[in-house]
């Protein structure tokens, strides 16, 4: 459905001070894309998410890789492409019990499921060298 | 130029702390601070008032998860006001319109620390 070639393909060093410009644009192209405002926000937010763990947990924090994004529009909704190397990511399979993190003092673990309950699919891949995060978000009848 | 703003002021023995702007893992250490300023200054009773907060992402929260407990344990609370509708969403996404007080605005918050002492 959506198309091969991506309509945008940015590529970023691996620092947190570029997030915000991340979100900023993210937000802009899902409202051009028919997206409600609070709906591109959250897609936004979702993309944050996965690049924030990207820096995180496959860099180590190191600010010298780099993080490849595609955008691929369709009039029914957007998918969001990061690739990235370093570490592949290991996911939880379970839903996040809150209760439990709070009680062992966690103060990490929501992104992926804020990326999960913003998105209507998150899959995350591996081959050879390369990790991939495809991120899909449909329009609802009301977009 | 900062996109993250952070200040607290004390009622009494419940600190009051203003996160201005958007708050993501890039600034969240200055949150964490100002958080375990209270901490170590036993100010355990916490109003975390978000009427200029645009913007939360999971670091954010993670702060406000992390140490609640211990500040549970102390016998205080962490409390929310002045949530806009956009960042209340996103807390309620991950369950913590269930787990924290949500109130309408600081005052309100403070009265039901000093309610309860």
């Amino acid at each position: 459905m959506f198309p091969e070639k991506p309509e945008l393909t940015i590529s970023i060093p691996s620092k947190t001070e570029l997030l915000k410009m991340i979100v900023e644009m993210t937000k802009h192209i899902a409202i051009i894309n028919q997206f409600p405002q609070a709906e591109a926000q959250k897609i936004a937010l979702a993309l944050d998410e996965a690049i924030t763990n990207v820096i995180k947990h496959s860099y180590k924090g190191s600010m010298n890789e780099n993080v490849k994004v595609d955008f691929y529009c369709h009039k029914k909704g957007l998918k969001i492409k990061i690739s990235f190397t370093g570490v592949p990511p290991v996911l939880e399979k379970i839903a996040i019990d809150l209760n439990k993190m709070i009680k062992e003092k966690k103060k990490g673990g929501l992104g992926v499921e804020l990326m999960k309950r913003i998105m209507d699919s998150v899959e995350y891949k591996t081959t050879g060298n390369t990790n991939t995060c495809e991120m899909i978000k449909w329009k609802t009848p009301e977009s | 130029m900062k996109h993250f703003h952070i200040r607290s002021k004390l009622v009494g023995n419940i600190a009051v702390i203003y996160p201005k702007g958007h708050l993501d893992a890039h600034n969240v250490e200055r949150f964490e601070k100002e958080i375990l300023k209270q901490i170590g200054n036993d100010v355990v009773n916490i109003v975390i008032d978000c009427k200029e907060l645009n913007y939360i992402s999971s670091a954010g929260m993670g702060i406000i998860m992390g140490y609640l407990d211990e500040i549970r344990d102390k016998s205080g609370d962490i409390k929310l006001s002045s949530v806009n509708e956009r960042v209340y969403e996103i807390f309620d996404l991950v369950g913590f319109t269930e787990i924290y007080d949500f109130l309408q605005n600081e005052k309100t918050a403070i009265n039901k620390f000093e309610n309860v002492s």
